[in-house]
């Protein structure tokens, strides 16, 4: 298999509204693959279309060598995890009995949960009624739950709140070691710095169109700007990366002028906002 | 459709533990005891043999219906059909599990409830099976009420005229001189269970409810093979 996802000229309509207008783009095994784009730019349905969830208008899709529309069998849906916005969990019930009831509809022993909550860093909280857990917290376990089965793919709808900055770090961290024994990732997020750190490729999404799809690295060179700006007692100024800055830079230094030195490399969010002229709230 | 009995009793064990935790399905459950508790202070007369069935009616039907219906309504509501839609187990093996939950439920309410009324000594297995017929109608009514309703609350709404018409209008009907709403009232399963029930109570047997049971049976297959196709047809996504 060439590529895991494989997505041509795809269209969804709903009603009137064109939400994906001939989209196309593959992941390849074992990729982290990222779709950037802000609120309303069709990430979630593209989601729900590759998890067959929901019908596509027009287009060719396969997702591991089957077409998701067709693919509502245990063995399609046992090789695939899905976080979404809106997946809900039994809040009546603990962390531990929402999860043991996923681990026998999957097969899956049930000592995978202690796992997957110290994974999630919810080791604490297993008995405790998911009601009363806060909105980051629940979404551990729904993201716990969704790799409770090791899935071929995992995808990843919004996972921002999962990966707040107390958690986040040791949930990045889970994910890629998942990634590193085989997991292809497909995340969507509005937060460059989400896809920054944990994507191989990103696609921008704007109003269902693709405008670029490449390596964050690659992006960067393409859009470059190599200059630097450096900071001194007299306040800031952008230095070019040539003989004549460098120079200037090793003077600053020897004179103990320099106070800080920045790159002017462009986040993610940056080249966004150049390719498709808005933000990425 | 394959069918795990893995998969169905991990369905089970949720939905019991849920369901004893959910206020409104104990609601539920408790008003048809709460009836008969009513009906077992008022007393029996001897002419009073229809009566005698309506804490099992109720029972079933209250129970069978509007807990399933709950179940049904509130996983679309809070958006955990779709994780389960998402997991391996078919939509058979959901419905199975949720089915055989109210089964439980609706045994034990009504175990209880003639208890309580202190309904005299029938045939077991011939009420028993008249039961179980009814409580397969009332499930699939419930269902089909689960799925059009689409927050547990509203499944209650839904499910009110649905009460008053099957169960209300056996119980009432009769003591009104309204012949053309009687002639309605006559086709109702839950009609025929009480008539079936008085023959039993006036020492029948199998040949005297034989036509009832077909009734029964007849209404079990129509509702149930309704309530699957709109299941079935059913899409949860959106
Ligand atoms: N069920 C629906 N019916 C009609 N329009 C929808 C529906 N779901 C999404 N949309 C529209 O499709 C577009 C893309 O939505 P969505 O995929 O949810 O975007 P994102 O996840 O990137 O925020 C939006 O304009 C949204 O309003
Ligand atoms: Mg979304």
């Amino acid at each position: 298999m060439q590529s895991i996802i494989e997505v041509e000229h795809l269209e969804k309509r709903y009603n009137k509204k064109q939400a994906l207008k001939q989209i196309s783009f593959q992941v390849r095994p074992g990729e982290i693959f990222g779709f950037l784009g802000p609120s309303g730019s069709g990430k979630t349905t593209t989601v729900k279309i590759l998890t067959s969830q929901l019908r596509h208008s027009s287009g060719h899709v396969q997702v591991l060598g089957d077409d998701p529309n067709r693919s509502r069998h245990a063995g399609f849906l046992s090789k695939i995890g899905v976080l979404t916005d809106n997946s809900g969990l039994y809040e009546r019930l603990s962390v531990h009995d929402n999860l043991i009831l996923f681990c026998r509809l999957y097969g899956v022993p049930d000592r995978r949960i202690d796992e997957v909550l110290e994974a999630m860093n919810l080791s604490d909280d297993r008995h405790t009624q998911v009601g009363k857990l806060s909105k980051g917290m629940k979404q551990r376990v729904t993201l716990g739950r969704a790799i409770l089965h090791e899935p071929a793919i995992l995808f990843l709808d919004e996972p921002t709140s999962a990966l707040d900055p107390v958690n986040g770090g040791r949930i990045r961290e889970t994910l890629r070691e998942m990634n590193r024994r085989g997991t292809t990732i497909f995340l969507t997020t509005h937060n460059m710095e989400e896809a920054e750190e944990l994507c191989d490729r990103v696609a921008f999404l704007n109003h269902g169109e693709i405008s670029a799809l490449d390596t964050p690295q690659a992006l960067r060179l393409q859009h470059g700007d190599r200059s630097i700006t450096v900071t001194t007692a007299h306040g800031k100024q952008v230095v070019q990366p040539n003989a004549e800055g460098a120079e200037y830079i090793r003077e600053l230094m020897r004179r103990g002028e320099l106070l800080a030195i920045h790159s002017n490399e462009p986040t993610l969010g940056d080249i966004f906002v150049t390719l498709t002229g808005r933000g990425l709230q | 459709m394959n069918f795990s009995m893995r998969r169905f009793r991990a369905m089970v064990t949720k939905e019991w533990k849920d369901a004893t935790r959910n206020p409104q399905i104990l609601l539920n459950a408790g008003m048809p005891i709460l009836l008969a508790v009513l009906f077992g202070q008022r007393g029996f007369e001897p002419g009073d043999l229809a009566y005698l069935s309506m804490p099992v009616l109720i029972a079933i039907s209250v129970t069978g219906a509007f807990v399933q219906a709950n179940m049904i309504a509130e996983e679309k509501e809070k958006h955990t059909l779709r994780a389960l839609m998402l997991s391996p187990a078919s939509k058979l093996e959901v419905l199975a599990g949720k089915s055989a939950t109210t089964s439980l439920f609706a045994l034990i309410v009504c175990a209880i409830c003639v208890l309580v009324s202190g309904i005299p000594p029938v045939h077991l297995g011939y009420v028993l099976l008249l039961s179980f017929l009814l409580l397969l109608i009332f499930m699939a009514l419930g269902t089909i009420i689960g799925l059009i309703a689409r927050t547990a609350s509203e499944s209650s709404i839904v499910g009110l005229p649905i009460l008053l018409v099957f169960v209300f209008g056996p119980i009432f009907v009769p003591d009104f001189d309204l012949p053309a709403l009687m002639e309605f009232v006559h086709w109702l399963p839950s009609y025929q269970f009480v008539l079936a029930f008085t023959e039993l109570l006036q020492d029948g047997g199998l040949r005297q409810i034989a036509g009832y049971l077909f009734y029964l049976l007849a209404w079990a297959a129509g509702t149930g093979v309704l309530s699957l196709l709109i299941y079935s047809r059913k899409r949860f996504d959106k």
